[in-house]
């Protein structure tokens, strides 16, 4: 490439969501020289979808409430393959994260008497999620976006980074390119902080946003010697918008079941009162995706194999004022009017549980010098992630990975630069300009999001998955033949082929992984393994990349200790115990 | 929807460039980004434009759509009849195709003072839920900057040196109005930030796909607080009074007299001061130290340029006005000229 550049910090972190902000404002806290690069606009993280709210028991409105609580909650939902001791840290650190992003200026919605307001979310036994609207995360966001511009945190958009570049068996930088002039940048570091989000782009009908979630972080590490986790388990929402096809999946928050909307298949039943007599619509989200999943199944479903949502018999003054954006959103996208026509929905891929592995106290990965924090990495929410927990994890294990990377800058010595690395990685990457391939880059990454859609889907079995591990090895042959018209400036077709690269390398350990556990657990549904199976609930998948394949192998699932193993009766009890029989009254259940 | 939709993309970079055309067969519930999607895996693989959520939640799809700043995901195919032209954002350099450098906007951010509570607040902040709410409507921005667009002031303006833009007073008041900020922005506002420029022909306030009723609910509250404290003459009495509760308006500057003050001036870092001693200078507080000394930076124009002399010790009794915290922005251009203009109109009648 024509002019390269090379860029020096201390601390690197790539993504410029709340975990990578609070990890930079952390390691500038701790006397490090940090760079935040991203690849979109800075506040333009996938963080701002987060509307629900944020969990942390501050006990404001339920003063019996307590960490050990939200711990046990924690825990039993992501069916005990969650690791405990992350889990405990997030309990307890959860409370004072939220109470600083208050001083920093986050609009918590708040009490008569000026205390932080809390509601419910489904799934929890108390109310402890704080909320700013139905834009918490966007409200959290900017919250850290001014902390890191008082501390002069530089933040460097247009960035990708396509490379992690190793030295001695330690992370000492990455290698990137601007997407606007296409220059490339080599941004040498002491450590490097993931803060890249998930993967839930790998499917066609995602909650993700369009242009992002490859699992670009999860790629980058494993191509650098990192083990993933838990790469099977992926979470559902249950209803995501089926029409138009080009919006398929968008969310329709769980708000309008909260409001009282009632699910219906063709017939015009409510099919969840069978199925969860007592929680009915608000049942959990793996329930009620595959109540919606089964309807369709049995020939019950709408149309476009969905499921009705209805909510006309609110009225629709109370639609207007309640759910506003969601009547918006139905009658910009879809022409549909939801007070007077019920809406289509069917499940949608929302969240990536597993990732990256990294060590509960300081997120470190398996390789020195490389951290990750939020939903790149893996392991606090199991089997199944809680609704607003995902906002404390971004900021209880950023700020971890932020100091813990600060603090190992102090300790370790300049890396050095590995030149081959850094020309082998401009090679690979220009091929696709130079190459006289003849397969559209586009076109694969649409068959590629239609295989995953379709053979490792909400329901999934052994034949439908290795038909999907087989094409994903042929889209990966054929991706070696890519050619992309144009030059490097702002091409999005020469993004999108290295993002394809990314996309192969995780759909390929999701479904590797997804083969090997042979039961159903939490999101992890096998049509052809439909019981929990006791010896791997005591497992995680890891994937590495074994000379070019990723392989895996499995790992015990760490043991809590005994004062926090007696929170549990019965630790391997069938599903996840209902609340206490004195749970408070439920005003509201919302999560997103 | 049968016959296909006609598309006039704007392809280029830098100054040049053209309407490329492009047919798209018709889907139902087609938004232009999906056409411009099409284009781009069928006809054009690297066609430039920013994309990223579909959902009107990320901002980054802004264009201009038949002549009218859009988000290209937000807007229906079928709401046009004929030929559907898109183009780039006109305010903003050309990076390529529909891809423009909004980066300036970032530069302009950092020139505001964030939030800044009382430090002697108690923490954990207490606030009403009355209050928290009223700054809700500016936090739902989505920085896709249609606002800036379609503003005459800074897409008649090259430079765009006269006026923050829509976007940017959003934010001040959505700080301004925070319960707990004890900053006054009114200086900033009244200077650099170009409220005045603003003649409120609510074009933002049509454009803003989230609705914030930017010109009504943002700039028009602002552009009160900004002629209460910058040319209220009762406030400016107040102020006089009392200097350390006042804002750092810039009338002080001309009202400024060899007041004895009639309350004691207490000081604080960052204040600015301004000095009894020759040419009466302006002076930044650097620490308060005892026995009624302040350690200061004196400042000195070199034409426009503001150069900081010191530090310095004074003692209090030598300064004659305090303007309440350094506004960084208020106090350079405008404020800037007030000062030499002053300074010449009392060299002409000294």
């Amino acid at each position: 490439m024509p002019s390269a550049r090379s860029r020096v910090c201390n601390v690197l972190v790539i993504g410029t969501g709340a975990a990578g902000l609070r990890a930079a404002i952390a390691a500038t806290e701790a006397g490090s020289q940090v760079l935040v690069v991203g690849k979109r606009h800075r506040l333009d993280a996938h963080t701002v979808l987060a509307a629900g709210g944020i969990n942390a028991v501050l006990g404001t409105r339920d003063p019996e409430d307590s960490w050990e609580q939200h711990f046990a909650d924690t825990l039993r939902e992501g069916y005990f393959i969650g690791h405990p001791r992350m889990v405990e840290i997030m309990a307890q650190e959860a409370p004072a994260a939220v109470r600083e992003l208050a001083d920093w200026g986050c609009p918590f919605a708040r009490l008569e008497d000026g205390r932080l307001d809390q509601r419910f979310f489904g799934a929890h036994t108390y109310r402890r999620t704080c909320y700013a609207g139905d834009y918490t995360g966007r409200a959290v966001l900017f919250a850290l976006a001014g902390k890191a511009q008082q501390l002069a945190i530089p933040v460097i958009e247009d960035q990708y980074i396509s490379r992690l570049l190793v030295a001695d068996r330690a992370c000492f930088g990455a290698y990137g390119f601007d997407l606007v002039s296409g220059e490339r940048t080599v941004f040498e570091a002491d450590a490097v902080v993931l803060a890249t989000g998930g993967h839930t782009r790998l499917w066609r009908r995602s909650s993700s946003r369009r242009d992002e979630n490859y699992g670009e972080g999860m790629s980058l590490a494993l191509e650098a010697g990192c083990r993933l986790m838990d790469m099977e388990l992926v979470q559902f929402h249950p209803t995501g918008m089926v029409l138009p096809e080009e919006v398929a999946g968008t969310l329709v928050t769980e708000a309008v079941r909260g409001e009282g909307g009632y699910l219906t298949n063709r017939e015009g039943k409510r099919f969840m009162l069978e199925v969860d007599p007592k929680k009915k619509e608000l049942s959990s989200r793996d329930v009620v995706a595959r109540a919606i999943y089964k309807e369709v199944q049995a020939g019950r479903g709408t149309e476009h194999g969905g499921a009705y949502l209805d909510v006309r018999h609110l009225g629709p003054e109370k639609i207007k004022k309640k759910l506003p954006s969601m009547y918006e959103q139905f009658l910009k996208l879809a022409d549909v009017d939801i007070t007077k026509q019920p809406m289509e929905i069917a499940p949608t891929i929302h969240y990536a549980m597993g990732g990256l592995r990294v060590e509960a106290e300081t997120g470190a990965t398996t390789l020195p010098g490389l951290y990750a924090a939020g939903e790149a990495a893996a392991g606090l929410h199991g089997a199944n992630r809680l609704g607003g927990n995902s906002l404390s994890d971004l900021l209880v294990f950023g700020r971890r990975a932020g100091a813990a990377a600060g603090a190992y800058v102090r300790e370790v010595q300049l890396g050095k630069i590995d030149e081959r690395q850094v020309t082998e990685e401009q090679r690979i990457l220009l091929l696709p300009l130079s190459a006289d391939g003849t397969e559209n880059t586009y076109l694969l990454q649409q068959q590629l999001q239609k295989a995953m859609q379709d053979g490792a889907g909400l329901a999934r079995e052994e034949k439908s998955l290795k038909a999907c591990l087989d094409k994903i090895l042929e889209l990966r042959q054929r991706s070696a033949r890519i050619h992309v018209p144009g030059s490097r400036k702002y091409n999005p077709g020469w993004h999108t082929a290295r993002d394809l690269r990314f996309m192969l390398t995780v759909a390929e350990a999701i479904v590797r992984a997804a083969i090997e556990r042979r039961e159903s657990r939490g999101a992890h549904w096998r049509l052809d393994y439909l019981e929990k199976d006791p010896a791997l609930g005591r497992v995680n998948f890891i994937a590495y990349n074994d000379g070019g394949h990723v392989t895996l192998k499995t790992r015990p699932v760490p043991e809590m200790p005994p004062e926090l193993a007696k929170l549990f009766a019965e630790p391997e009890s069938s599903s996840p115990a209902p609340p206490p029989a004195a749970s408070p009254p439920k005003p509201q259940q919302v999560r997103t | 929807m049968s016959s296909p939709i006609v598309l006039q993309i704007f392809r280029g970079e830098g100054d040049s460039g053209a309407e490329q055309r492009f047919e798209v067969p018709a889907v139902e519930g087609m938004v232009v980004l999906d056409a411009v999607h099409y284009v781009q895996a069928n006809f054009a693989n690297d066609l430039a434009c920013r994309w990223n959520c579909k959902a009107a939640k990320c901002g980054s799809c802004s264009a201009e759509i038949n002549g009218r700043p859009r988000l290209m995901c937000k807007t229906r195919v079928d709401e046009f009849v004929g030929e559907i032209h898109v183009g780039p954002m006109r305010t903003f350099p050309l990076i390529k195709d529909l891809v423009t450098d909004v980066s300036w906007n970032y530069e302009v951010n950092k020139q505001i003072p964030g939030f800044t509570p009382a430090a002697n607040e108690p923490v954990p902040y207490k606030m009403l839920p009355e209050d928290t709410e009223r700054v809700y409507e500016y936090r739902k921005c989505i920085e896709c900057f249609l606002c800036q667009d379609v503003c005459h002031v800074l897409r008649n303006h090259d430079d765009k040196s006269a006026y923050y833009g829509p976007r940017y007073m959003v934010r001040i008041a959505a700080l301004e109005m925070h319960p707990l900020d004890t900053r006054k922005r009114t200086g900033l506002l009244h200077g650099k930030a170009g409220i005045g420029m603003c003649n409120i022909t609510k074009c933002c306030q049509e454009v803003c796909p989230e609705h914030i009723k930017i010109t009504d609910n943002a700039i028009i509250p602002l552009k009160e607080r900004t002629a209460t404290d910058v040319y209220d003459p009762v406030a400016r009495i107040a102020r006089k009074l009392n200097p350390f509760s006042g804002a750092a308006g810039i009338s002080d500057l001309v009202a400024a007299t060899d007041g004895q003050a009639s309350t004691p001036q207490r000081f604080t870092v960052k204040d600015v001061v301004r000095l009894k001693t020759r040419g009466r200078q302006f002076a930044r507080v650097a620490s308060v130290l005892p026995d009624g000394k302040l350690q200061v930076w004196v400042l000195r124009m070199n034409g426009s340029v503001q150069h900081w002399d010191g530090p310095k010790i004074v003692h209090t009794s030598d300064v004659t006005n305090n303007y309440g915290p350094l506004d960084e922005v208020g106090i350079g251009g405008k404020l800037v000229e007030q000062y030499i203009t002053e300074d010449h109109a009392a060299e002409q009648h000294g």
